[in-house]
């Protein structure tokens, strides 16, 4: 009996496994490396990378310019209504892509609730870069808001205390005890809202539309040139796994690089 | 007892997901009909009892490439369905019917768009098909024809069918765009339609997925598509008739 339950777990992990890696395996097989080598270089590819890493690097700046002091904020400043703040900033997580587009063009559309004001002033943001990282915003900030909100509580109050009780003013706790204390949760949530940002897809196609070398991103790319080129699909397709995989290492090996500032290592420290 | 009422609910969803043909009582249930994204209204009036997949005709063929389940594919262009005969997977397309493309604008017109030539003008945001979906080169091959190119300067973005191309002109954020007449006549007052100059039109093949596992019902399909109502029904939308 025990010996068929735990048959049955192998077999129940053997089968999502396979179930999870033999697509991306079956990519990698689809093409060979002289040809995924040729599809990266051509300018199609090219052009989107190009894409995806400056709308990525623009998006990415905001998310963390804004979304570290707000993690922050909702971390430590308790106040009525914090808890539906706090799950209002994880809606975007749970929101269908294509959700997302139509509401960005609710918004920002020429006839949208903003767009019309904008419009007036000559100003038009769908199907432009600037949709594109609108878009990427969007979707990836609650990733690291949340991740930030979750590594700012963890940091202990015992520390940020102490600081301030020996004069520092708030912001200096801020930047001197906080921020280094929860670096590696930080770390953690933006690589999560990189990757998220990097493949977003519905928002994008239908707020920014697709412009090769404009608003083609790597996942759209991939979609436009499905009946075109499938070699080039297929290597952005390939291309992102390993970007993919790249981030998810970071997040996995980031907290052990990190771990001279994390509050358990302090904690145990002053035995010494 | 609810774990068993659990299970079977779980059998019934896997069931439900791989349903395809018996059971119903049109002969035309559980047909699946690839159709290029032009066809979506004329084709659920001809035929509101088969399943139908409307997309962009190219990203259908590679899909039935792919071994989709197909039963029937119709392409807004002769290109992907003779592609798809002469490598074994469509038997015998025949043309049903034509179309021809307008440029469409907004309702408000906020660029006044009188004609082709003022899409030319800097500033105009320009929508259309991108390139290899059918509408997008059948776009480019009519600029050709009518010597206007210059006015692909002007696009922001390429879409992957027809109605893509629509649902921006539709919502404002486009200032005009390519489209077929069907689509332009589908989306009534939301649009204004401008006409080009006469130019040859392009050809709606439909054929019969070689794998199809309902080969009377395809034909059945086929034969209602061919038929004197369908042909009503598709000049009734705009479109051309062979």
């Amino acid at each position: 009996m025990r010996r068929a339950f735990e048959l049955g777990l192998a077999v129940a992990t053997g089968l999502a496994l396979a179930f999870l890696l033999l697509p991306m395996l079956a990519l990698f097989l689809r093409i060979t490396p002289a040809e995924l080598a040729d599809a990266l270089t051509s300018e199609v590819a090219l052009e989107a990378l190009w894409v995806s890493v400056k709308t990525g690097l623009i998006a990415h700046f905001f998310v963390l310019l804004v979304g570290t002091p707000a993690a922050y904020f909702l971390a430590t400043k308790r106040f009525r209504g914090r808890g539906v703040l706090v799950t209002l900033v994880e809606l975007p997580l749970v929101l269908p892509p294509a959700v997302a587009g139509i509401a960005l063009f609710a918004l920002f559309g020429r006839l949208g609730l903003l767009g019309r004001t904008l419009d007036t002033f000559g100003i038009q943001i769908p199907l432009t870069q600037t949709a594109v990282v609108l878009a990427v915003i969007f979707v990836a900030a609650p990733f690291y808001i949340r991740q930030g909100i979750a590594s700012f509580e963890a940091v202990d109050p015992l520390f940020t205390d102490a600081s301030r009780t020996l004069g520092a003013s708030p912001a200096r706790t801020f930047r001197r005890i906080a921020l280094p204390l929860a670096s590696s949760g930080l770390g953690a949530g933006s690589a999560l809202a990189w990757a998220r940002g990097t493949g977003e897809f519905g928002a994008t196609i239908m707020f920014a539309g697709s412009l090769q070398g404009v608003t083609q991103t790597m996942p759209l790319a991939i979609y436009a040139q499905l009946g075109l080129n499938q070699d080039i699909a297929i290597a952005i397709g390939a291309l992102l796994v390993l970007v993919s995989l790249t981030v998810l290492l970071s997040v996995k090996l980031l907290p052990s690089w990190t771990r001279f500032t994390s509050p358990s290592f302090i904690r145990s420290a002053p035995s010494s | 007892m609810r774990r068993r009422a659990w299970f079977l609910a779980a059998v019934l969803l896997a069931a439900s997901c791989g349903g395809d043909g018996g059971g119903g009582s049109g002969e035309l249930d559980g047909l699946t009909v690839f159709a290029a994204a032009s066809l979506t209204e004329v084709f659920e009036e001809i035929a509101p009892d088969a399943t139908f997949n409307f997309a962009g005709s190219d990203e259908l063929a590679t899909q039935i490439r792919e071994g989709a389940p197909a039963d029937v594919y119709a392409a807004a262009s002769p290109r992907y369905p003779n592609e798809l005969a002469a490598e074994g997977f469509l038997l015998q397309p025949q043309v049903f019917a034509t179309n021809r493309l307008v440029v469409v604008v907004p309702a408000d017109n906020p660029a006044g768009i009188q004609s082709v030539d003022g899409l030319g003008r800097e500033g105009v945001r320009l929508v259309i098909g991108a390139e290899g979906v059918p509408v997008g080169d059948y776009t480019r091959s009519v600029l050709e024809t009518i010597g206007a190119e210059a006015v692909l300067d002007s696009v922001v973005s390429h879409e992957q069918d027809v109605k893509g191309v629509l649902g921006k002109v539709v919502s404002g954020d486009a200032d005009a765009g390519f489209v077929y007449v069907t689509d332009a006549k589908a989306a009534g007052d939301e649009v204004e339609s401008i006409e080009l100059p006469p130019q040859p039109p392009v050809e709606y093949p439909i054929g019969i997925v070689t794998e199809t596992e309902s080969m009377e019902a395809a034909e059945a399909f086929v034969e209602l598509v061919l038929s004197e109502d369908a042909r009503q029904a598709l000049e009734d939308a705009g479109f051309g008739l062979p």
